[in-house]
């Protein structure tokens, strides 16, 4: 009877139901959607910066980090990274050779890091290749043919088929200097991809750093199911020795941000949540002093005060059931149109780009959202009702039947 | 034994500076089956006797004992209950809930006793029948017209069988051709189903129809006739 009655009674006032349905809706729709939008802007940056530049498990000489020295390599790197690539879970694994060093235009000079890479394999592992967008990877040069990023470029003022040279200190701390030619210009959106690396071949630079066959790091790419730590745990069981280590290692702000994108969810939900108790209190208080004179007659007759108060919590509860499934659907319905079609933000990716983000985002939401969001928008309603439940049942009979 | 009984009623209402004696003094028994009015001028206590005879209001001091029991001293919560199982209320206005329909409103009170549905619909769509009504089960009280609402209202109230049925003006709204048909009403129900009806009005005409009368004057009974 209590349902049938309550049901009735949030159609009284259309327009203010619907005003409520509505904004519960919206709420619902404004945390997916956010929910998904932060998602898209995370999950690209760090698919981003894992596939096109860090890889899942990269593998040093244990006094690498400390000092990039050059004597500090993998020792038999290249036959480590033969065999990783035949175990079960890896992609594939590319080995560098690595200096710091500086490269310099007629016009300008810049600090780099100079990668020495196994042009193939580094196809395999960063898909390097694809990132061309001007010229091409390692061809139409013959002699040192290097690879810049379009930032870099920019910086330096050179293009395809411009001269640079490279200057760097080989094994014996002998000040080298070799000019190259630009062969290709990477186009990303990753910072280091765009202005801090300078990639050449590997036998080029090594001949000249006098470390001929000598690698300083292999970096492994994996499936995506597997787990980085069983490839770490394998790794170390084999070739003691080495400093190996996952991703969330190697870029600690990158495990962060997998971490604080979890609880954004809770803060935005918090924040939304927040003004729709108060939208559902002011309205559903609305609805019980406005039936005073009604809610007394019913005291009078002989309504407990339990039925009432079970009335008007039931009453905001309905109003939840309508909404929360038309926000679900739309939010639903947007996230999953957008995920297909991708979020392009070409027109503000200059700002964007400049931090390592995408211009295009693929926005999604993990299934749970959907549930986390509905509790979330039923306590809400629920606590919504107490006040203006608790006010009804507070009325006395006498004095509410002669209000007017 | 008298289905009411008021013992040395008084009520002082204190939320002015100068406090309000409403009522001084009044003892008053109705037996089962009577038709009473009480009337008198405005502001004499009416009002205030029947929400305290029907346990809405506590008096300051005296006794009501209704149908056996002394609710004088009884928490709100079992009154509320008290007043379901014993009481029919018919108010001046307004008192309908208007989102059910006519019949479903004459339900409410043997709804909320959990009677079943069949016994529920039978004394609903009898007492329609009686009062003339049934042809308007299905409508919204906004369908219809003060005295037809008024008609519903006595319905709901005698639905559920209750020891008495307290009516403050119920035709204060109403004009004299439907105030007239809802007394011929009331009257009916009194003789055959021996309905206890106690009523405050100062409509001249209603005063005709009952068969007690009780005067006040400043919170006091200064005469009361049976006829
Ligand atoms: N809640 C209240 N607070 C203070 N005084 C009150 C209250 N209710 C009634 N009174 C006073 O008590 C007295 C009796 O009022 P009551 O409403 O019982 O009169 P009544 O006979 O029903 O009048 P009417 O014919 O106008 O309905 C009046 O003087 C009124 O002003
Ligand atoms: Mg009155």
């Amino acid at each position: 009877m209590l349902l049938k009655l309550s049901w009735k009674n949030i159609w009284r006032s259309k327009l203010r139901s619907l005003v409520v349905i509505g904004s519960i809706a919206m709420g619902i729709w404004a945390m997916i959607f956010g929910n998904a939008f932060m998602n898209g802007f995370i999950v690209s940056y760090m698919a981003n910066t894992i596939n096109h530049d860090i890889s899942h498990i990269q593998v040093h000489h244990p006094d690498f980090k400390r000092d990039q020295e050059i004597k500090f390599s993998v020792s038999d790197g290249n036959q480590k990274a033969v065999q990783i690539r035949s175990w079960q879970g890896v992609k594939g694994a590319a080995t560098r050779t690595l200096v710091t060093g500086m490269v310099s235009s007629p016009r300008k000079a810049s600090g780099v890091q100079i990668r020495g890479i196994d042009i193939e394999n580094e196809a395999v592992v960063t898909r390097l290749d694809s990132l061309i967008g001007e010229g091409d990877y390692f061809e139409g040069i013959s002699r040192n043919p290097v690879v810049i990023g379009s930032k870099l470029a920019e910086n330096l003022q050179v293009s395809v088929k411009s001269k640079v040279v490279l200057t760097f200190n080989d094994v014996n701390g002998t000040l080298t200097q070799i000019s190259c030619r630009i062969a290709g210009i990477i186009k990303s959106s990753n910072l280091s991809l765009g202005e801090s690396y300078v990639f050449m071949r590997q036998d080029d630079l090594a001949r000249q750093l006098g470390i001929e066959g000598e690698i300083h790091e292999i970096a492994v790419l994996l499936e995506s199911q597997v787990d980085p730590e069983t490839i770490v745990s394998r790794f170390q069981s084999e070739y003691p020795g080495d400093l190996v280590e996952t991703w969330q290692e190697i870029a600690p702000q990158l495990a962060y941000l997998q971490d604080i994108y979890g609880n954004m969810l809770y803060v935005l939900m918090g924040i939304i949540l927040t003004a729709l108790v108060f939208g559902i209190i002011n309205t559903m208080l609305m609805a019980v002093l406005e039936r005073m004179k009604e809610l007394g007659m019913l005291m009078a007759v002989g309504m407990t005060k339990i039925r009432v108060f079970l009335m008007i919590m039931i009453e905001t509860i309905y109003l939840g059931i309508v909404g929360a499934p038309v926000g679900l659907l739309f939010g639903w319905a947007t996230v999953s149109y957008l995920n297909s079609k991708g979020v392009d933000l070409t027109a503000y990716s200059e700002g964007l780009e400049a931090f390592g983000y995408d211009s295009i985002l693929y926005p999604y939401v993990a299934d749970e959202v959907y549930l986390i969001v509905t509790i979330g928008v039923f306590i809400t309603a629920f606590v919504g009702a107490i006040y203006p439940a608790l006010k009804a049942i507070r009325l006395k009979p006498v004095e509410a039947l002669h209000k007017i | 034994m008298s289905i009411i009984k008021a013992t040395d009623i008084t009520k002082t209402y204190n939320a002015t500076a100068v406090p309000v004696h409403a009522l001084n003094g009044i003892n008053l028994e109705i037996e089962k089956g009577e038709f009473t009015a009480i009337v008198g001028p405005s502001g004499c206590g009416k009002t205030t006797l029947l929400n305290i005879l029907g346990g809405l209001d506590h008096p300051t001091t005296g006794e009501v004992t209704l149908a056996g029991t002394n609710i004088t001293t009884m928490q709100d919560g079992k009154l509320i209950d008290f007043r379901l199982k014993n009481i029919g209320f018919v108010f001046q206005a307004y008192n309908l809930i208007p989102v059910l329909t006519t019949q479903e409103n004459v339900e409410f009170i043997m709804l909320l006793q959990k009677r079943p549905k069949q016994e529920r619909d039978a004394r609903a769509l009898e007492l329609l029948t009686q009062m003339g009504i049934a042809d308007k089960a299905g409508q919204r009280p906004s369908q219809l017209s003060g005295g037809q609402q008024q008609r519903v209202a006595v319905a709901r109230a005698l639905a559920s069988k209750p020891q008495f049925i307290l009516a403050d003006e119920p035709t204060a709204n109403l004009d004299s051709h439907s105030t007239s048909s809802l007394l011929d009403i009331m009257a009916k129900m009194n003789k055959e189903e021996g309905a206890t009806f106690v009523f405050s009005t100062h409509d001249q005409r209603v005063i005709d129809k009952a068969r007690r009368m009780i005067t006040l004057e400043d919170g006091q009974i200064i005469s009361d006739e049976k006829r």
